[in-house]
């Protein structure tokens, strides 16, 4: 269903996410006019957000449904891993590992990646990152981190 | 006449050889830093700050603001070339420099953006050597009222940004809007939408979201049919710009530096509108309106120096009054205490060789910044023939490293990743993401601004209509509104549209 | 160029000698969190300081900024990294209010540290727009309790100096103002100039200047005697107003069980630091200057945070309002 009817889809995505700030709002005081609280101003938007998100859904009943969609699952995954053990590794691996890391991950997220390739790019890339950010600019982020010093 | 003594005397200080030196070093680095994907000026300037630190205070200023430019310059370069902005104001430029660059004109896009760059430098220059004064005086009129008009007239151009459905563009808006809400509420310090997390108490970041909706997200699209695709085509035409694209420019960087240079002057947000705006702008009075959002060269020439105009007459908050009107000029004037100058009012009449000689190397700095980039746009487009498989692992190792380095919180990592699934699921959806971006910006400061005008006005809510200001405003912003929504402007935009399905 | 590659190559010598003797402290680079922007004041005070520190311990001192919920993440990445004098803070008053302010620190600020020693105490200074009635502090309280439902006080955010100096000004004075939050000193600075709100107190390094370029007006500052940059202004005793003498004290800390001699050796830099002529100087211009010699100690540091502890929790409480 979804991704045949992209309004709708869309439309129902936005009435979730309006749904969720609600919930979160009405958790926050509201206050007055004068001195509103925490919660008005959202509150108001993730109204109209809901609003907005129906609206599409309405429009979306309407159109005819459209081509299945092309999801590549396989680099989805991996790219978005990426960032995330970068952000897991980076204070305990320190700089070098995580930078490697996160272009061996991205690597082979491409079906055109082949293993020599990924990992002469891993090497590449990441003593360029390092001269750059460490050595050039000085930034300071251990290159190794304490999991590594025994 | 005073004011071709102090230019003199401005001259006669950027123009040592040492600074000028220090000038197209700051210019080079910048740009060479501002141009990693995912590493915009503000990131750039922290990053850079201490290697200034040694130099004398003239020196360090010119060359931090050679950076500054630099870097803006870099972070427009990445927003054409690979469509992931390094902050809020090259947003815009992404849109229509990415479609050119898909084109094969990347090459003309990027030096249409270093030609309006330049030109709105230097019109901005003088304006700051000029108006400085009077220009703060009017921003000092602008009380919590005026900018809340002035940021619900920013949010309606922002429908003009989508070139798909406007209930769309709409509901990106206002997500963002949500989106900039998230963390610690300033009038009562109560944390918002943080899901317990102390890392949110300070809010989403913003290079963390830009990477995820618009970087991800496109890396994620270039990787659904690796074999046919054309992530930018292999053929560059023409560098530079032909005659036809400068007559299509030049109307636009006219425009785009008058809004600029106004906006520029108001603290906080100013100089994220003037981008915004000037695209509207041109959109709205373009002739041929469909093709904005498919590689429209006023699209890139209005937003590129509207920005930059924003950029310089950014200084004249931070000069006069010492005052930061966004986050760089929070960061210069940091390197100015630490040089032992409190930026205020005093700086004019202390320090009258600092002062203006800050104010000529900005027109030093554009000027270099052009010199130094036309040649090196043949080196960026190449940059282009590295396959994509090649480029995607280093922008995403650079965005890493570049948003770690801002705030050293790993959880701005683990946004990247939310922010990526939740663009590209958005753009699976055709929803566009400039938009959401402006609203993120918008959103805090003009919950903010509400809040206070209705706070210092005791709730009299009309307090928006009775101040000149902020009525006038409004009724632009209505009037907006109504062009719009208009039925006979909104049939001419469907036909428009259906125009381009066929 | 040369020396950054030096210091390279001495952190990755550093880390692998990670077991060195605490004597021959430091033998890498030493990193000090400062739990908010760069460029901020604090951000300043650090880079100052440091910049003279590396020079006496003959090693690379850098500042890390870590930025975010009111210094609270800088400070407990600080309170979790290894006790071996190589991971610092540099935090300000905000270590003593956060105590309070945030009623769970995934840290104890009176125990999780080890104190180096007291830096710099910043005064206050009461401030207006410039086209407000009163000409002095006198005039100011009667006109403030007579006005007090439309006179409006500007602050920097909960925790901020600005709004700390508010609740001790209307706890001493016992009338409550319409308190408009900014969000930092910047845009509150603006709006004060501009003449949209009335009232507003903060640290001299950011107000001197606006006060001496007649951009806004001074009434008092809240200290026990006249500063040296602002001769002409009263103190807040002058004024006949008691109980609001407060400065922004910033302070060094390591983890706690760092080894006595290292903390040691950090004070001497420290002390050295203080007494440097340049930070001397720059100190001045910020309105500020070094503690006496006698306060950039372990002791003292720990007696200022205790007591400062205790003052700040009943005014809090009192005004009951908690940052998370």
């Amino acid at each position: 269903m979804i991704g045949r009817r992209k309004d709708l889809s869309a439309g129902i995505l936005f009435i979730v996410i309006g749904a969720l700030f609600v919930y979160g709002a009405l958790g926050q005081e509201l206050g007055t006019p004068i001195r509103m609280g925490p919660g008005f101003f959202p509150l108001i938007l993730a109204g109209v957000l809901i609003l907005l998100g129906a609206l599409l859904f309405l429009q979306g009943l309407r159109q005819p449904s459209a081509e299945p969609m092309v999801v590549p699952w396989w680099g989805l995954v991996l790219i978005l891993l990426a960032p995330t053990v970068f952000g897991l590794t980076v204070q305990g691996l320190g700089l070098l590992p995580a930078v490697a890391l996160v272009v061996l991950i991205s690597a082979f997220a491409s079906s055109r990646m082949s293993a020599w390739l990924a990992l002469l790019l891993t090497i590449g890339l990441t003593v360029f990152c390092i001269l750059v950010f460490s050595v050039g600019l000085g930034l300071p982020i251990r290159l190794l981190g304490p999991w590594l010093s025994l | 006449m005073d004011l071709l003594a102090n230019l003199g005397l401005g001259f006669a200080t950027a123009l040592t050889p040492v600074n000028i030196a220090y000038c197209f070093v700051g210019t080079l680095l910048g740009t060479l830093i501002g141009v990693l994907p995912g590493i915009g000026p503000t990131a750039t300037i922290a990053m850079l700050l201490p290697i200034t630190l040694s130099l004398s205070p003239v020196t360090a200023l010119i060359m931090l603001a050679g950076i500054y430019y630099g870097a803006q310059y870099g972070g427009s370069t990445t927003a054409i070339l690979v469509n992931l902005p390094g902050e809020s104001s090259s947003a815009v430029t992404a849109i229509d420099g990415y479609q050119m660059a898909r084109q094969g004109r990347a090459g003309t896009a990027l030096a249409t953006a270093a030609l309006g760059s330049f030109f709105a430098g230097t019109v901005a220059t003088l304006v700051v050597a000029i108006f400085a004064p009077p220009l703060t005086a009017i921003a000092l009129q602008f009380g919590p009222a005026e900018y809340f008009a002035l940021m619900m007239l920013g949010l309606i151009t922002a429908v003009a940004l989508a070139h798909g459905s406007i209930l769309k563009a709409l509901a990106m808006v206002t997500l963002g809007l949500l989106l900039g809400l998230v963390g610690t509420d300033i009038y009562t310090g109560a944390p918002r939408f943080t899901l317990g997390y102390p890392e949110l108490a300070d809010g989403l970041n913003f290079v963390a979201v830009a990477v995820g909706v618009f970087g991800i997200a496109e890396i994620l699209r270039n990787l659904e049919n690796e074999h046919e695709r054309e992530v930018v085509a292999q053929e560059v035409r023409g560098l530079l710009p032909s005659g036809e694209d400068l007559r299509r420019m030049v109307a636009p960087i006219l425009r785009g530096t008058a809004l600029g240079s106004i906006l520029g002057v108001l603290p906080g947000g100013g100089h994220i509108l003037a981008s915004f705006a000037s695209y509207t702008i041109e959109k709205r009075i373009s002739k041929t309106p469909e093709r904005f959002g498919h590689g429209a060269i006023e699209g890139v020439a209005a937003p590129e120096s509207a920005n930059n105009a924003a950029a310089q007459t950014s200084f004249i908050p931070m000069l006069t009054l010492g005052i930061p009107s966004n986050p760089v000029m929070a960061l210069m004037i940091g390197a100015m205490i630490i040089q032992g100058i409190t930026p205020g009012p005093n700086v004019v009449t202390d320090e009258p060789a600092l002062f203006w000689g800050i104010i000529v190397s900005m027109w030093v700095g554009n000027l270099l910044l052009v010199i130094l980039n036309l040649p090196l746009i043949g080196l960026w487009v190449r940059l282009l023939k590295v396959p994509y498989y090649v480029l995607f692992p280093a922008i995403l190792a650079f965005s890493a490293i570049g948003i770690y380095s801002i705030n050293s919180n790993t959880f701005d990592l683990f946004a990247v990743a939310v922010f990526g699934l939740l663009g590209y699921v958005l753009l699976k959806f055709e929803c566009e993401p400039a938009p959401l971006l402006l609203g993120f910006v918008l959103g805090p400061m003009l919950e903010e601004h509400l809040r206070r005008a209705m706070i210092i006005s005791r709730g009299d809510a009309t307090v928006f209509f009775t101040r000149p200001l902020s009525a006038a405003l409004l009724a632009i912003a209505v009037l907006v509104l109504i062009v719009v929504l208009l039925p006979n402007v909104a049939r001419k935009r469907e036909q428009v549209f259906q125009e381009e399905d066929a | 160029m040369i020396r950054r590659h030096l210091t390279a190559a001495a952190t990755i010598l550093g880390l692998s000698m990670g077991g060195a003797l605490a004597q021959d402290y430091p033998t890498g680079t030493v990193s000090v969190v400062v739990p908010f922007s760069a460029g901020g004041p604090t951000d300043t005070v650090a880079r100052l300081v440091t910049e003279s520190m590396s020079r006496t311990l003959g090693q690379q001192v850098i500042v890390e900024n870590v930025g975010g919920a009111g210094g609270t993440l800088g400070a407990a990445r600080v309170a979790k990294a290894a006790p071996d004098g190589y991971n610092l803070l540099l935090h300000h008053i905000g270590m003593a209010t956060t105590a309070t302010l945030y009623r769970s620190l995934p840290y104890d600020p009176q125990t999780a540290f080890a104190p180096i020693g007291l830096i710099t105490d910043v005064p206050m200074t009461l401030v207006a727009r410039k086209d407000l009635e009163p000409q002095d502090l006198a005039g100011l309280i009667s006109y403030v309790k007579a006005n007090k439902d439309t006179v409006t006080y500007a602050n920097a955010g909960v925790g901020a100096a600005s709004h700390l100096c508010g609740m001790l000004f209307m706890s001493a004075l016992q009338t409550p103002l319409t308190t408009v939050p900014y969000k930092g000193t910047g845009p509150a600075m603006t709006d004060l100039i501009g003449g949209q709100v009335d009232l507003m107190c903060d640290q001299t390094t950011n107000t001197t200047n606006q006060i001496k370029g007649g951009e806004i007006k001074a009434y008092a500052v809240f200290l026990d005697q006249r500063l040296d940059s602002l001769p002409d202004l009263p103190t807040a005793k002058e004024g006949g107003l008691e109980g609001v003498e407060l400065g922004i004290w910033h302070g060094l800390y390591a983890p706690a069980g760092t080894p006595e001699p290292v903390i040691a050796k950090l004070a001497d830099a420290l002390k050295t630091a203080l007494a440097d002529p340049k930070v001397v100087e720059r100190f001045a211009e910020l309105g500020t200057k070094p503690v006496p010699a006698d306060q950039a100690t372990p002791a003292a540091l720990q007696a200022k945070l205790t007591a400062e502890i205790a003052r700040w929790r009943p005014v809090i409480e009192a005004a009951g309002i908690y940052a998370d």
